[in-house]
């Protein structure tokens, strides 16, 4: 791509002086040559080719001083690109869909609504690698680490409740995390951890999950939600129907922030939706990526060529003048 | 024009044509514009060789010599001269501008019509009657009138015949004899021509010059047309050009001359540059002929 940009812009005001020459070309032209007086030229049919063309020389000589004055701008090609080399981080998201995520304290669930937000967050970091753990009583690796965003959310928001044997692995869920992140060389590796509960299963204690983060140099932010007191919860009653239970909300929040300490992230506690989002735009700032952008620009002086065509022009005018278009009347 | 400079050239054209009206066309004029009938003038000597029948005897009975009777044409006549002023006057491609033969030839023709003792008058015209100067008998007279031919500066340019000829048919309602002396860059002039040419003894001068008939070589030059003032480009080196320019003009000259004769007008055409005496004999002894 091939943008045409001056570098002495200034001088195109030079080309005002092409209307004044015009003006006063036209002013002038009567009495610059000598005329010859004829009885009356009412029997001229037609004056000539030459006569048709006297203008010609000034015409020529008008285009070659507007090119000059456009080669005086300095014209130039830039032909530009962007070296987009972002580093970007790594980030893992492990996600927590054990049975309690359906807790409807969320609009319209935790899970959804973690989802939701999730899949906001992915999209606003296009420039790095994102990969996707869900654990329950279990944990696996929904999606490695991979720059397909689309892909991604795509498989995030294919997440259910019940994919995985319930209970709260949340050890098995950030080591598998860790696992994921461990052979990557990304400047900064993040683990989201999002969970509701208590570590009710797994081989992996939390905090041994959370060593191992730490021994990787990998961050790790956890969030709590859930709110504070009782959540409603869907449970089927003995007809079959679905009804909702209040069910005590609890969060081992000392052993997230725990976790968080010791791998040098943070805590945060999510009472609602909103809050959730409001804590990844947190999360988005302190997991700014470095872009390192390079922006290369060829610059090609386009100036030679016009010059030569104006100078071309000029000469043609010259020879023109004194010959083809010669009068006996005028003086060049 | 300062005045004595004027007088200057006022002078030396009535010396010069004064002469070629003496010797030249006294004679000539004379015969080929006759008044009607004949008065007595004047009795003098019997000379041998003089009709007996023109003496008067009364008078050789009272001085005991014979005496012959002498009769003239009735004269006092009116001669107009209808002259074209016009920008392309100016025009002349030698030592001559047509303006300047316009003069001469104006001038050697009111003062042959003085030395008949006619009245001259004169009528400036471009595309409107620029000046009229009525018919007055006397040599005073006929210089102001060079004077006023070698001095006068027109208002316009064009040239309108037509409006000249309905000027002149309405200011003279005496025979009169009157000479168009004009280069016809005109048109559709025959009706008052026709009418004059009836009530007067109307002649016409067609003044030419070589450079208009034949559109000379001088390469690309910027033309200014005398009668429109336009400024034009033209071409003159191209044959394309010059042949389509004196086709056109040939035209315009056949066209003139047949109006003329459609007219029963007597016609010369006299060039600028060369000697005017000879097509004027020419058309004085035509118009003899004729009688």
């Amino acid at each position: 791509m091939a943008d045409w940009e001056f570098q002495n812009i200034e001088y195109l005001y030079g080309l005002s002086i092409i209307p004044i020459l015009i003006v006063w070309f036209v002013l002038r032209d009567r009495y610059r040559h000598p005329v010859l007086n004829y009885s009356s030229t009412s029997f001229i049919g037609s004056a000539g080719i030459k006569a048709k063309l006297i203008h010609l020389p000034f015409i020529l000589r008008l285009i070659a001083i507007a090119g000059l004055i456009v080669a005086l701008a300095r014209p130039q090609s830039a032909t530009s690109w962007q070296d987009v080399s972002t580093e970007g981080i790594d980030i893992v998201m492990a996600l927590d869909i054990s049975s309690s995520m359906l807790a409807q304290d969320f609009k319209p669930n935790r899970l959804s609504a973690a989802k939701e937000v999730g899949g906001e967050f992915m999209l606003s970091r296009p420039n790095d690698r994102i990969g996707l753990v869900v654990y329950a009583g279990q944990s696996f690796t929904q999606c490695p680490l991979t720059t397909d965003h689309e892909k991604l959310v795509n498989l995030f928001s294919g997440i259910k409740n019940g994919m995985i044997v319930d209970g709260t692995a949340i050890g098995m869920g950030l080591a598998n995390a860790v696992n994921r992140l461990k052979e990557s060389d990304a400047k900064s590796k993040v683990i989201i951890l999002l969970t509701d509960g208590e570590n009710t299963s797994g081989s992996i204690p939390p905090l041994t999950a959370a060593e191992i983060a730490a021994t990787f140099g990998v961050k790790v932010y956890t969030i709590g939600v859930g709110t504070v007191g009782q959540a409603p919860f869907p449970v089927k009653d003995m007809f079959g129907r679905t009804v909702n239970q209040m069910i005590d909300v609890n969060i081992d929040e000392e052993t997230l922030k725990a976790i968080a300490e010791q791998t040098g992230g943070k805590y945060f506690r999510a009472t609602d939706k909103n809050k959730l989002e409001q804590i990844y735009m947190e999360i988005d700032q302190l997991e700014k990526t470095v872009i390192e952008e390079t922006q290369y620009e060829k610059k090609n002086e386009e100036f030679p060529l016009i010059a030569a065509f104006s100078f071309l022009l000029l000469m043609a005018e010259q020879v023109i003048k004194r010959t083809w278009l010669k009068s006996a009347l005028t003086d060049v | 024009m300062e005045t004595s400079e004027l007088l200057k050239k006022v002078r030396k054209i009535e010396i010069k044509t004064r002469g070629l009206s003496n010797q030249v066309f006294s004679g000539e004029y004379h015969t080929a514009f006759k008044g009607r009938g004949m008065t007595f003038s004047e009795v003098r000597e019997y000379a041998p060789g003089d009709p007996i029948r023109s003496i008067d005897w009364n008078v050789t009975a009272r001085f005991n010599q014979p005496f012959v009777k002498v009769f003239e044409e009735e004269r006092e006549l009116t001669m107009m001269l209808i002259v074209d002023v016009s920008g392309s006057s100016n025009f002349g491609s030698k030592s001559q501008q047509k303006r300047d033969i316009i003069t001469e030839i104006s001038a050697v023709l009111a003062f042959s019509g003085t030395q008949n003792n006619d009245k001259i008058g004169a009528i400036l015209f471009t595309d409107k009657v620029e000046k009229f100067i009525p018919p007055k008998k006397g040599k005073s007279h006929v210089l102001r009138i060079i004077r006023e031919l070698i001095d006068f500066t027109p208002t316009g340019n064009g040239t309108n015949i037509h409006e000249a000829m309905s000027f002149f048919n309405s200011v003279t309602n005496k025979r009169s004899i009157a000479f168009l002396i004009s280069d016809y860059y005109d048109k559709d002039f025959d009706r008052p021509l026709q009418i004059a040419s009836r009530k007067h003894d109307l002649v016409s001068l067609i003044i030419r010059d070589r450079a208009e008939d034949q559109l000379p070589s001088l390469g690309l030059a910027p033309i200014v047309d005398f009668e429109s003032g336009k400024r034009l480009w033209i071409d003159t080196s191209s044959k394309s050009v010059r042949n389509h320019y004196n086709q056109r003009k040939a035209a315009h000259q056949k066209y003139t001359i047949e109006l003329l004769r459609k007219a029963g007008i007597d016609y010369t055409e006299i060039y600028t540059g060369q000697p005017y005496t000879k097509p004027l004999m020419q058309l004085f002894k035509k118009r003899e002929a004729k009688r």
